[in-house]
């Protein structure tokens, strides 16, 4: 083989990415073909294309077809993979400061989302640099509730009751095993058939996935308080971002960050429907009393403490979130 | 290491479901052929849907299906409660509504219209199934469960236009989304009653709900596969909407690539001439023309 294909060969293998000055990122999501999520990502991912001249393309990767979390993850590394549309829990494992919003009882509102985010989210857009991601915006789920087949008004209905928690979730197993609460930890997959055979009866989901993942026809009441502010991010790995040139990299944040914001409203008002839709199907939504919430969420807070000193969650973060929170429901009036 | 909130987060689920859907509903003018109107003119209306649905021309069934539309109306206007009537004028509209009305709100009032055909006839049938859709997911259930063979036209037709709502219905309209298991529901008791009925188009509709969600995130993609490909036995392989449909939605879903394309080889050398298959076999033919020259660029 003469040199010149050699070293054209040679080029080829190490930048599998790049031909011909042209990028393309792969890039997983869960978002299955066809759904608004993916129609706002190909749109995103064709201004990006037109505006650079065909220099940055996007492949998508949709309806889960990469794996979990964790397999993504692995892709991500190996570089099979450049980059997702991660949820909460994938993030954790690329960065563990971003469980700071993952604690249950912690937002109550979007209002105290919007505030205590803005302050927040650029120590973990560097935070989640360091671990080897640009991001390019966040993303949510909604607020997941408590739901199950018999009304719960607060903690003494949760005892005796069969809580599913994620397989290997640890903060949800210390939040219920603090309120003597026994869960039950499950893959997501087995969670519909738990609620089927009777094996769970309650789970912690939002309006929109429980409505997707047809767990709604095994419920029949929905607990009216945030149980937990679900999110996520668009990451994309650092390495290959970099091989872009300034301008571009300028663009594709740019283009993509309006996604994740067009996303994030989307979801929000989604996240309305669905509720609506609950009720629709028969389902009853029932509103604890202020003490009974205050004392789940004083029992939360104790464990939230407790996971701090453990190191399990970013004690600093924590602090300064709850320092938000607290500016946020002085300035709106509200409980502390 | 900690994995802490991966529960429902699926913020990717909207009700755009009906993009997953596009394609499935020309499926229902296999229904065309269904039906025995007793008087002559309603003989006419059965034979002009049959004559639909052997078609290989898409543009001439277009164009001269909207006629067969208001004939249909103006026979339930002598006769509003008539069944078979009710189950062909829901039929035609559900079909008409999902594969040639462009119009979103056209579409959606269209396939509103043929699931309150559907209901009519098999509210007359059976009385207890008036209000079915308000009540709670296990007594609906239990209820679907007491339908035998003689309700099974009227069920399945339900079913049907229930799908072509949910594909036009608009975006945000999760209540849609969450009848879902509804309809799958009914669509298996189908399947319990007589799987072959239809050329064994109710497992196309279940294979197709079974791949809507990959398998980490509780779909059914193998289950699906099967339920595809008992369709295909089913029709002696004549249905070409089947493979189309295991393609578009498990193979895709999968990352098969090898099946995806070799299924859509099969069905573009397949004649598509199949009595009461016909036009949908030429609308699944051309399905499948798209999808192989978009393989690449899915799968790469």
């Amino acid at each position: 083989m003469c040199l010149r294909c050699l070293v054209v060969l040679a080029w080829m293998l190490a930048v599998p990415v790049s031909a011909s000055h042209t990028t393309t990122f792969k890039i997983a999501t869960v978002a299955p073909d066809g759904t608004g999520w993916m129609l706002e990502m190909r749109e995103g991912a064709e201004t990006i294309a037109r505006r650079t001249d065909g220099r940055v393309k996007f492949r998508f990767y949709p309806g889960g077809v990469m794996g979990n979390d964790k397999s993504v993850l692995r892709k991500l590394r190996i570089g099979q993979l450049h980059g997702g549309a991660i949820t909460g829990g994938g993030l954790a494992l690329i960065d563990p400061n971003t469980l700071v919003y993952s604690l249950p009882f912690t937002f109550r509102s979007w209002g105290e989302v919007d505030y205590a985010r803005a302050r927040m989210d650029p120590l973990l857009i560097e935070s989640i640099e360091d671990a080897g991601f640009v991001t390019l915006g966040f993303v949510e789920g909604g607020f997941a509730y408590l739901m199950s087949g018999s009304p719960l008004h607060g903690m003494e209905d949760l005892r005796g009751k069969k809580v599913w928690i994620p397989e290997g979730d640890r903060i949800s197993r210390s939040v219920f095993e603090d309120m003597n609460v026994s869960p039950i930890p499950l893959p997501l997959p087995d969670v519909l058939t738990g609620l089927q055979t009777g094996l769970i009866d309650t789970v912690g989901a939002s309006a929109i996935g429980a409505i997707a993942l047809q767990w709604h026809t095994r419920i029949k009441y929905v607990t009216d308080t945030p149980l937990m502010y679900l999110h996520g991010a668009l990451l994309i790995d650092r390495r290959a971002f970099s091989k872009l040139d300034a301008k571009d990299q300028l663009l594709v944040r740019e283009v993509m960050s309006e996604i994740a914001a067009r996303l994030k409203l989307n979801t929000r008002e989604d996240d309305k429907k669905a509720r609506q839709a609950l009720q629709d199907q028969g389902i009853t939504f029932v509103t604890p009393s202020p003490e009974a919430v205050m004392k789940l969420r004083r029992s939360v807070a104790g464990t939230a403490d407790r996971l701090a000193e453990e190191g399990v969650v970013p004690s600093q973060l924590l602090e300064k979130l709850r320092a938000h929170l607290k500016d946020y429901r002085r300035i709106a009036g509200a409980a502390p | 290491m900690l994995t802490p909130v991966t529960m429902t987060w699926t913020p990717v689920i909207s009700p755009d479901y009906r993009g997953r859907w596009l394609g499935l509903c020309s499926c229902t003018l296999l229904l065309l052929l269904g039906g025995c109107i007793t008087t002559a003119t309603q003989q006419l209306a059965t034979n002009v849907s049959a004559a639909l649905a052997n078609q290989n021309d898409p543009a001439l069934v277009r164009d001269g299906a909207p006629a067969h539309l208001l004939l249909l109306e103006g026979l339930l206007e002598g006769d509003p409660e008539n069944e078979e009537l009710l189950l062909a004028a829901a039929r035609m509209y559900g079909a008409y509504a999902t594969l040639f009305v462009e119009d979103k709100e056209r579409a959606r009032s269209m396939a509103e219209k043929a699931h309150g055909y559907a209901s009519r006839a098999l509210c007359g049938r059976r009385p207890d199934t008036c209000a079915a859709d308000k009540l709670p997911f296990d007594e609906f259930t239990a209820l679907v469960d007491t339908m035998d063979q003689q309700d099974l036209s009227a069920l399945y037709v339900y079913a049907v236009t229930w799908i072509s709502r949910v594909q036009t219905s608009g975006p945000g309209d999760y209540n849609a989304l969450a009848n879902l298991p509804r309809i799958a529901t009914m669509m298996e008791r189908v399947v319990v009653l007589d799987e072959g009925y239809d050329f064994g188009q109710a497992h196309v509709y279940l294979g197709a709900m079974d791949c809507l969600l990959s398998a980490n995130l509780g779909g059914r993609p193998e289950q699906g596969r099967l339920h595809f490909e008992r369709a295909i036995a089913l029709s002696n392989g004549r249905n070409l909407r089947a493979q189309v449909e295991l393609a578009r939605r498990c193979a895709r879903l999968t990352f098969d690539r090898e099946l995806h394309d070799r299924l859509l080889n099969e069905v573009l050398a397949a004649d598509p001439d199949e009595p009461g298959l016909t036009l949908s076999n030429v609308l699944a033919q051309r399905e499948a023309r798209i999808l192989l020259d978009t393989s690449t660029d899915y799968f790469e």
